[in-house]
């Protein structure tokens, strides 16, 4: 089969997916005020961003959160997956469901019945509420990530590492952790992804004393006036571009 | 290496985490979008040493339903409702008092605008900003002067090109202005009678905007529907052919104030703030930056003739014939509003 | 033993920490928002007794049937759009040399960094009528007047399939993973032509992937309600700003829980779908 109309069709689709940020990113550039006219080249809505507080703030409010959310749920999720990997237990078929129409939920079923939660229980809406909630929607994606590596592995080399007296605790550090090592990046990544990515839930569930990107350029966005967004945009991206380069050196050096 | 990837991590964790800590005085204010210049959060913050967080709503009743909700837990030590909300959570008790006696630079205020109605004696509320809404007209498209009446926005060379603003009783007030009635009415056969009319307007319309009513204009989506005059005054920076006319039946107005929600935790610093925004200088900043009129005559004095004598922004007698200041409905003919309002939108 | 000891804590301590997470957070809450739909609005207090279906009655007013149909059509649209780029998509990826796959799925995972609301803002920029779109056929005379795009339902369309898309070719990218080359090879051998090939064994076996995509994009597509907001212009609503409206701006909580519960029972409904399918795509292949 000819290879170049595969690859010619993955450039394409590729492309369309990144021509709005390629957009994004020549905008942050643009001296005017709107992205309907292009006012020559300036810097000034960088300058802009780091002078607009609120801004930088709930930039770094999202990647805390972002990144304190992919931890716990990446640690709670590779933990459940090794349970349902290694156990028999009762209602096992009950856990994998439900975890399936947690992923399967849309956002905006999740964001209604965790507010109502949490006005319930009298949770102040901010940090915490975000946190549980994110931890809530990203869970199901680091199961099945870890699950998927743990079903390649072979139980019998649990069995024998216990023959030789080892620990279930050792024996899960030495032998299983550095197996779903990678998984458990993947999950992390995902989780991390997914959280600063979201927008429905966050809408619900944030506080004022916790303000994260999403809202604060909910109202920004519709408005399309403040270039700053774009210059964030553009940061973000190069960012996420740089996180990518070094993880994948990170591979390449493990692999070798 | 994936040793160091972790401690690279627990770095970045703790950097984030000191980041993230806040021990200044804090004041949370929630607030309609892009209606407040940064420079006077920044003044403030330098002058007093408390953190102004500026949060933003859209809309009276997503201001007025998050208050609601978030009424016992204290977040929002100040807000800005329009006219009508002033009286309704007023009445509803979801104020706390103004205590004058805190505020040095109330007596700027013009009298004209103080102790009104909605608000008798203003013990719950100090006028911010006041505005209308009226027609907008992108010249290059079309002639500004064949546009004078609400009822302009029904012909028929206008279909698509109609923009609205997203608030129910603008839109309504524009229906029931045209048919002749008040736009306080809380007569049902009138709400009912302008939902008819205004459904053979919702074919034309594009879209419906209360974030930035300017914008749909900027983008060259609609050419001619309603905005606020400060709205207008600000897309002029980018589109001077944005026209901003006086309506024949008359433009809708209203008046912003700032207000304490009952549970505020931080009601002396809301005092400041408020006091603080009742200065001419800043009056006078606020109102040249936003577009909008203040209430405040002192710093009315102090603007540049230019922006003193702009009648967008600044409306003669004249104009203002027929105008019409919002007032609440009560929440019987607030629900008959609604039920027509969401008809109208998913009418297409 | 040792080991046997510690065995027994740690998996009560990790299906405890699991289940009370999933507990409280995922069962409480939905049993939360059923009961608030059952409930009667109060303009006070949000909530009141008496207990009442009214809020499932008006669900059927002619109304919001129009709106949840509409909505329904466009997640559909999004789907079918979704799985048309998806599918070669995901096949081609899986062809593509091992080393660069990483590199490829990690392109396709990029954007999500810059937050999916700035994203549909880029959009927006794209499609306004003295957007880039519209002023760059003009410019090269194509058309003359610019294109109606922006605040309609194919604005809205066009922003689902772009933030969803990569939900849709994930799982399928894991299917054709899986999927043995082998398998195909030896279809082809037995001397089955290519159609068949991709229609007796291909699609049979990518199934899973796709149902796993379809539900993935379909059911967020309906909540997205941003995505309405920035790009369909208060015009163009998704069942998700239904239930947001009345959560965050009517206060008509019992409606919008209604409407959420209606949207999970669509969820439920695809759900057991999905369950039948595998089902009896497993017993074919036994």
């Amino acid at each position: 089969m000819t290879r170049w109309l595969p690859r010619t069709y993955l450039a394409l689709v590729y492309l369309l997916l990144y021509i709005p940020i390629l957009v994004l990113v020549v905008f942050s550039f643009n001296d005017a005020r709107t992205a309907y006219r292009w006012g020559g080249f300036s810097l000034r809505w960088y300058e802009a961003l780091f002078n607009n507080q609120a801004m930088v703030q709930a930039m770094w409010n999202s990647l805390w959160l972002a990144l304190a959310a992919a931890t716990v749920s990446t640690l709670i999720g590779a933990l459940t997956a090794l349970a349902l990997h290694r156990y028999r237990f009762r209602g096992k078929p009950m856990l994998q469901g439900m975890l399936f129409v947690v992923m399967m939920s849309p956002e905006i079923v999740l964001a209604v019945s965790l507010l109502a939660l949490f006005l319930m229980v009298g949770l102040q809406l901010g940090f915490v509420s975000l946190l549980l909630a994110h931890v809530t929607f990203c869970l199901p994606f680091v199961v099945i990530t870890v699950s998927a590596r743990l079903r390649g592995f072979d139980n019998r080399l649990l069995e024998a590492a216990r023959d030789l007296g080892a620990s279930e605790f050792t024996v899960v550090r030495t032998v299983l952790v550095p197996v779903i090592m990678p998984a458990l990046l993947a999950g992390w990544l995902l989780g991390f992804t997914l959280s600063l990515d979201d927008v429905v839930v966050s809408t619900f569930v944030s506080g004022p004393s916790y303000e994260i990107l999403p809202l604060r350029i909910y109202s920004m966005v519709r408005v399309g006036l403040r270039p700053e967004v774009n210059a964030l945009g553009t940061l973000l991206l190069v960012f996420s571009l740089t996180m990518l380069l070094l993880s994948q050196w990170i591979l390449m050096r493990s692999n070798r | 290496m994936k040793k160091m990837a972790l401690v690279g991590v627990a770095a970045l964790s703790l950097g984030l985490a000191g980041c993230s800590k806040q021990d200044q005085p804090v004041l949370n204010l929630y607030n309609w979008s892009e209606y407040m210049p940064q420079e006077v959060l920044d003044q403030f913050r330098a002058e007093t040493g408390i953190r102004v967080i500026y949060t933003t709503y859209d809309s009276n009743e997503a201001m007025y339903a998050r208050l609601r909700l978030l009424d016992s837990s204290s977040h929002y030590d100040l807000a800005v409702p329009s006219t009508y909300y002033v009286n309704k959570m007023r009445n509803e008790g979801l104020l706390a008092p103004i205590d004058r006696s805190q505020l040095s630079n109330f007596d700027n205020l013009d009298p004209s605008l103080i102790n009104l109605n909605i608000d008798p004696d203003n013990a719950y509320s100090v006028p911010y900003l006041w505005g209308t809404t009226g027609l907008a007209v992108v010249a290059d498209r079309v002639d500004p002067a064949e546009v004078t009446r609400w009822e302009d926005l029904w012909r028929e060379d206008f279909v698509g090109r109609v923009m609205m603003t997203n608030d129910m009783r603008e839109v309504f007030h524009v229906g029931l202005r045209v048919l002749g009635y008040s736009g306080n009415t809380r007569n049902p056969d009138e709400i009912e009678a302008a939902y008819r009319k205004l459904a053979e307007l919702v074919p034309s319309v594009r879209t419906f905007n209360s974030d930035a009513p300017r914008m749909p204009y900027l983008e060259g989506e609609t050419h001619v529907g309603m905005i606020w005059n400060g709205e207008a005054v600000m897309g002029q920076e980018d589109m001077p052919s944005l026209t901003y006319i006086y309506p024949e039946e008359g433009a809708i107005v209203w008046l912003d104030s700032f207000v304490i929600p009952r549970n505020a935790r931080n009601v002396e610093a809301a005092h400041k703030f408020i006091d603080f925004m009742l200065r001419p200088e800043i009056a006078a900043l606020v109102s040249t930056e936003i577009g909008y009129a203040t209430p405040n005559v002192a710093g009315k004095a102090l603007l540049e003739d230019d922006v003193r004598g702009d009648r967008t922004s600044y409306p003669t007698e004249e104009d203002l014939v027929n105008a019409e200041f919002q007032e609440d409905v009560g929440d019987e003919a607030l629900q008959i509003y609604l039920r027509y309002w969401e008809m109208l939108k998913a009418g297409r | 033993m040792f080991g046997q000891a510690f065995r027994q804590p740690f998996k009560n301590a990790v299906l405890l920490l699991v289940w009370v997470w999933l507990l409280a957070l995922v069962l409480v809450p939905n049993v939360l928002v059923v009961g608030t739909s059952l409930l009667t609005r109060d303009p006070v207090d949000f909530l009141t007794l008496p207990f009442t279906l009214e809020n499932y009655q008006r669900l059927m007013d002619p109304l919001y049937v129009q709106v949840f149909l509409h909505s329904l059509y466009m997640a559909a649209v999004t789907t079918v759009l979704c799985l048309l780029i998806g599918y070669p998509f995901a096949w081609a990826l899986a062809g593509v040399d091992k080393r660069w796959q990483t590199l490829l799925i990690f392109l396709l995972i990029v954007p999500f960094w810059t937050n999916s609301l700035v994203r549909t803002y880029a959009i927006k920029m794209l499609l306004a009528g003295n957007g880039l779109i519209n002023s760059g056929l003009q410019s090269l005379g194509v058309i003359d007047q610019p294109l109606e795009l922006l605040y309609t339902e194919t604005a809205v369309i066009i922003g689902l399939v772009y933030l969803l898309l990569p939900f849709m070719i994930l799982p399928l990218y894991a299917v054709f993973e899986d999927l043995k080359k082998e398998l195909v090879m030896a279809s082809h051998d037995l001397g089955a032509g290519r159609l068949p090939t991709f229609l007796h064994v291909i699609v049979p076996l990518t199934l899973p992937g796709v149902i796993a995509g379809v539900l993935l994009v379909f059911l967020p597509a309906m909540g997205m309600f941003y995505v309405a907001d920035v790009l369909g212009g208060a015009r163009n609503l998704l069942v998700g700003n239904v239930i947001k409206n009345q959560f965050l701006d009517a206060r008509d909580w019992p409606f919008g829980a209604a409407a959420s519960v209606l949207l999970t029972l669509a969820m439920a409904f695809l759900l057991l779908a999905h369950r039948f399918s595998r089902r009896r795509l497993g017993e074919e292949g036994a």
